[in-house]
């Protein structure tokens, strides 16, 4: 299994990491974090699927709407690596069972300082993360605000 | 000689009745044709709407219009079903911006019948 934030990383370094994790079985449709709970774990998704959902009001009634989706290999809930260190999205298991290998924000943050090179590896992957929802994000919202432009002015 | 006669004004008799309907038969059919051939009858635009159908095409029925069926009406699964399709069609138009940057792809049309 590649990892896409453990890119460039020596299969030693790789090993290291993981090591630093716990493996979770998430069953098919339970949660793995919600909306506004502390962040102190990073997830790399080893099987299965993550949905990430955003409430919102749809005929009077609070609906997780879904957002994204990530796959086996891709991270989820980066937000334990930047403060204010809450999640900003709900993440549940889909259809499927999913497993994912949680890191500790802590024990993270220790390897970077003893090992410099590998913790600027995963910084930059990181970065390329979150600037991919950045991009995604606001193409989508631009798109939107286009339509809703074209819709008032007609 | 008698009942010949008879018989042969019997069928005199029937000849002419029989004259006088074919008569009268065809004058109101050429008066009938003559009137149309004057003026064409305007066909009503609805009667044209009408979908021809076996057995049941009747001059007077009005054309089954399918019920308009409001957002209101749709469970509120398939609403969110037609939401995530839409975040998911969006995503993808999206990804495909940012691997080929243009303003025609940001900017391309949905196909999405949730916006459509």
């Amino acid at each position: 299994m590649t990892h896409e934030l453990l890119n460039g990383l020596t299969s030693a370094e790789a090993k290291q990491v993981l090591g630093l994790g716990t493996r979770l079985i998430i069953p098919a449709g339970t949660e793995l974090f919600r909306l506004g709970d502390a962040a102190d774990r990073l997830f790399l998704t080893e099987r299965g699927r993550i949905r990430l959902t955003l409430p919102m009001q749809v005929r009077s009634r609070e609906e997780d709407i879904f957002v994204e989706e990530r796959s086996p290999g891709q991270t989820v809930g980066w937000s334990a690596l930047i403060p204010p260190y809450r999640f900003t999205l709900t993440a549940t298991a889909s259809l499927h069972e999913a497993e994912v290998i949680a890191l500790p924000r802590e024990a993270l943050q220790g390897y970077f300082a003893a090992n410099p090179a590998a913790g600027y590896k995963i910084a930059l992957n990181l970065a390329v993360v979150i600037g991919h929802r950045l991009q995604l994000f606001q193409t989508m919202w631009v798109r939107e605000m286009q339509r809703t432009v074209e819709v008032r002015s007609v | 000689m008698e009942m010949l006669l008879m018989g042969l004004c019997m069928s005199v008799f029937g000849l002419g009745i029989a004259a006088l309907a074919f008569g009268a038969a065809t004058r109101s059919q050429s008066s009938d044709s003559s009137s149309n051939s004057k003026v064409q009858p305007q066909l009503p635009l609805v009667q044209a709407a009408t979908p021809a159908r076996f057995f049941s095409d009747r001059a007077g029925a009005t054309p089954t219009v399918p019920p308009v069926i409001s957002p209101q009406q749709v469970p509120i699964e398939v609403l969110l079903l037609q939401i995530e399709n839409h975040v998911r069609m969006e995503q993808a138009a999206a990804e495909v911006f940012i691997a080929f940057p243009s303003q025609a792809r940001l900017h391309s049309k949905t196909t999405s019948p949730f916006v459509n």
